[in-house]
């Protein structure tokens, strides 16, 4: 289906997800490139900023997708708009915290993104299945990397292990917020955009994380819960600064050609 | 605790192929705590810019290493045993001509 056949609100579903990919990355990206400096050990710091700058650019190829659909700038979408404008999923409110609560939320969110994308490689719309292969590929090894990090801090037991699981309790509601049914999700799925309900999707995702917690002996919060409506559209202070500081560049020369 | 035995120090070797057939050339080193994040660190250092093909990730404790004087710079004049003395290029000139000799005649 090319984006200019697509019925007008087709087009604003299409719209609004891609900018909920998009968003995903970004601040996910940004959140873990605070890492820069002071990771575990040395290498960790490169893998970790290695692994942000990867979100980053998936989150500026969902950008460049949607600037071309609605007739924007993807700078203009990525760093010009007011905190409550954007739409990644609770999970991405936290702040970075500790290594363990950060290798916690890295393990939810590259599995739902996986699944997502897998889905996504089946749309009706070339540019976004072709998008999705593309990342899928490059999160072969992001999955890699934090199912390593998941075990070795559940098989360390210990203060480790403990770390862990109370991470998991306080980012397992809002990583359900991944799969907040999105406003447009009927236009999207009659269209074929979406191949599958998101609800679809998170019910493979937690058979997922259900088996491999179960695997390493960890006890999951609660595996019935579910995406609460404001789950994209809740923002939260520790969001509003993390919205200060990559903005800042952005808005200290509003006029500048970057 | 003696930092030099906790595994994080476990010292790793990589190598690195940068197109199909060539050779493997050590490029550096990774610390890592198992074979596993060892791979994912070697392949951040060595791999992440498309500059590799393939990658050896080797314990630094597996390999054999050799750097007796007495055995690789021996006193004694060992000019005979270089290949150096011998110049092929002729004879490979020779048997280039009479290979497509053959071949025109077939």
């Amino acid at each position: 289906v090319s984006e200019y056949e697509l019925a007008p609100a087709t087009r604003e579903a299409l719209a609004e997800l891609l900018l909920t990919l998009a968003d995903d990355e970004f601040v996910l990206g940004f959140w873990d490139s605070e890492w820069t400096g002071i990771a575990p050990m040395l290498e960790e710091d490169v893998a970790m900023s290695s692994i942000s700058q990867d979100e980053i650019g998936h989150a500026r190829a969902w950008y460049e997708l949607l600037a071309g659909l609605t007739d924007d700038d993807p700078d203009r979408i990525a760093f010009g708009r007011e905190p409550d404008a954007y739409r990644h999923a609770a999970l991405m409110n936290h702040p970075r915290t500790d290594w363990a609560f950060t290798v916690a939320r890295r393990y939810l969110y590259e599995h739902a993104d996986a699944l997502r994308l897998e889905a996504l490689m089946r749309s009706s719309h070339a540019p976004v299945a072709e998008l999705a292969a593309k990342m899928r590929r490059e999160e072969t090894y992001h999955l890699l990397h934090f199912d390593a990090w998941l075990r070795r801090l559940a098989e360390a037991g210990g203060e480790a292990r403990e770390r862990l699981l109370a991470a998991v309790d306080r980012l397992w509601a809002d990583a359900q917020a991944v799969f907040t049914p999105l406003a447009g999700e009927a236009a999207l799925l009659e269209s074929g955009i979406l191949p599958a309900p998101l609800s679809a999707i998170r019910a493979e995702w937690v058979e997922r994380v259900t088996a491999a917690f179960a695997a390493l002996g960890l006890p999951l919060p609660d595996a019935a819960a579910e995406p609460s409506g404001d789950g994209r559209s809740r923002r939260t202070d520790d969001f509003g600064w993390l919205h200060s500081q990559f903005t800042m560049v952005a808005r200290s020369e509003a006029a500048a050609t970057w | 605790v003696n930092e030099a035995e906790t595994p994080r120090d476990r010292v790793w070797e990589v190598f690195r192929q940068e197109s199909e057939g060539d050779p493997m050339i050590h490029g550096g080193n990774v610390r890592a705590p198992d074979e596993e994040l060892a791979l994912h660190y070697a392949r951040e250092f060595y791999g992440r810019r498309q500059e590799s093909h393939r990658l050896w990730v080797v314990p630094r404790e597996a390999i054999v290493e050799l750097d007796d004087p007495d055995l690789l710079q021996p006193p004694f004049d060992r000019s005979f045993k270089r290949p150096g003395g011998y110049i092929i290029k002729h004879k490979l000139e020779a048997a280039k001509a009479r290979a497509s000799q053959d071949g025109d005649a077939s």
